[in-house]
């Protein structure tokens, strides 16, 4: 319909705005997808009831503050965030908080700077700044700030946009971790530390070395010795756990491509093309639907099918072609 | 009325990802647009008014009755949380909790009216072109000026904005070739 074309083109002029940034809307998703999650586990009450409660709790908080306060002598502030759990298996995650008992974190929750965090499975955190860290099994450590982490014992897994707002530093009894826009696992057992490289650099402060390691680098630092360095693959089944704890990506009117490069990142393998159909088909295609719950390569396995692709694992490499 | 926005928000609330995926990408973009054509915000202010209301929307979820669309429920909470905003920030430096107990009385008595409270929308310069059409788009009907918006600002077909007004596609049709005649009758008297 053109009955006004020259009003048409006022009105697109006019009203066209920029679109907000991907990294943005992803934020702004997870933090509004953390709110929906959690009201589902908490019914709604009475607004009436809900208000004369919460009168009730706010008089009743308000003299719990006080009595705090007189004991310890201020009242505290809420303390900053780290992230937040996004996911976790089986055992789940233990926090202690200052003077409170130890509670079991559910998805949601938001880590703060003093937590101290011991983790019975594997569990998954967005970071406030943007990235996450992953959190292996039997795991110990301690939010010291929003910038920094102290991991006591066992595997942890960083992985920070190049652009992010802010950096992460893993520290460790024999030194610290800092990256420069990258991933990597740092492994902490009795006085040993073991660091792995699986995109862009890092900076290993030790206590009395400093290291920088690329993509592909395993540093490890025993007590007594010298840190010792050696060459990694960055896929493989030692990067599995990592992986199985990616977190969710919203395929929905994104383009194919950008969907396998996001599988070629979680799995530490580059990707590549077997012929023209394949790369063009993966250019121009839009994606609707959801693949929720599914790790990168089950996710990608089924979104090839709907494009008429598939693909093949050739030496480090992610192959893509058209079905035969 | 808005059947499939009441159906969206029962399966939301039943725990369908992809209900909740529907609504965050039919609204958040939409309402980051919506607010950068009448405020004078720079981006990252009109992010956090956006993550805001749509945070307080999805407390608030048991609210909607489908008496509107959700669209124009949810411009109604991004509304009242920029005045919040213009409020606050006129007393002291803006720095917004969500820790914070929110306005609840907004939410049970103005669930659909815009109040005349929360003008300061309306920041665009009216001496830009975008302020100029703004100005003139806020003296048409509403559902024209709502039908205008969602195709030539956020380039909705007439399927969706029939969806979104409740109204057959044909009558959509019809209702935007009216408010164009409008809108165009109306910008000439301005420009002139």
């Amino acid at each position: 319909m053109t009955d006004h074309p020259d009003i048409e083109k006022v009105l697109k002029d006019a009203l066209a705005v920029a679109p907000a940034s991907e990294r943005r809307l992803h934020e702004m998703r997870a933090s509004v997808e953390r709110e929906w999650r959690g009201s589902l586990a908490m019914p709604r009450r009475n607004p009436i009831r809900h208000r004369a409660a919460r009168l009730g709790l706010a008089a009743a908080a308000a003299v719990a503050a006080t009595a705090v306060a007189l004991w310890v002598g201020h009242a505290p502030a809420l303390r900053e965030s780290l992230g937040s759990v996004s996911r976790y298996d089986g055992g789940g995650v233990t926090l202690r908080s200052g003077l409170f008992a130890e509670r079991s974190l559910k998805n949601g929750d938001a880590l703060r700077v003093g937590d101290r965090l011991i983790t019975h499975g594997a569990a998954l955190v967005a970071l406030a700044q943007g990235g996450t860290l992953r959190l292996g099994p039997d795991s110990s450590l301690t939010v010291d700030s929003t910038s920094q982490l102290s991991l006591h014992q066992g595997l942890v897994y960083v992985e920070i946009p190049a652009d992010a707002a802010q950096h992460l530093r893993v520290a460790t009894i024999a030194g610290s971790v800092e990256h420069l826009g990258t991933e990597f696992e740092v492994f902490c057992a009795d006085q040993a530390v073991r660091v792995r490289v699986r995109e862009g650099r890092i900076r290993f402060l030790g206590n009395t070395d400093t290291v920088i390691a690329n993509a592909g680098t395993e540093l490890l630092v025993a007590p007594g010795k010298a840190i010792a360095r050696r060459a990694i693959d960055t896929f493989g089944s030692e990067w599995l756990w990592t992986s199985e704890l990616a977190p969710e990506y919203d395929i929905e009117g994104k383009t194919l491509i950008g969907f396998l490069n996001w599988v070629s990142r979680e799995l530490g393998r580059p990707l590549d093309f077997a012929d023209a159909n394949a790369r063009q088909i993966a250019g121009r295609t839009i994606l609707h639907g959801s693949v929720h719950g599914q790790p990168p390569l089950r996710a990608m396995s089924n979104v090839l099918l709907t494009a008429s692709l598939t693909y093949e694992i050739r030496g480090d490499t992610i192959w893509v072609r058209t079905s035969p | 009325m808005y059947e499939a926005d009441r159906a969206l928000i029962v399966r939301m609330r039943a725990g369908e990802q992809r209900a909740f995926d529907e609504f965050f990408n039919a609204s958040a973009p939409r309402l980051l647009a919506y607010l950068a054509r009448r405020s004078g915000m720079d981006s990252a202010s009109i992010e956090d008014i956006v993550q805001n209301s749509l945070i307080k929307a999805i407390r608030n979820l048991d609210r909607y009755r489908g008496e509107a669309a959700l669209f124009t429920w949810l411009t109604e909470i991004c509304r009242h949380e920029l005045a919040d905003v213009s409020r606050k920030s006129a007393r002291r430096p803006a720095h917004l909790s969500l820790e914070e107990p929110y306005a609840d009385s907004y939410m049970e008595d103005h669930q659909l009216q815009a109040s005349p409270a929360v003008e300061p929308l309306w920041q665009a310069d009216a001496a830009s072109q975008r302020g100029a059409v703004m100005t003139v788009l806020q003296r048409l009907p509403a559902h024209y000026a709502i039908a205008l918006e969602a195709k030539y600002g956020d380039g909705m077909s007439v399927e969706d904005i029939a969806r979104q007004l409740g109204l057959t596609r044909v009558a959509a049709q019809s209702l935007l070739a009216r408010a164009r005649a409008e809108f165009r009758e109306r910008w000439l008297e301005f420009t002139r």
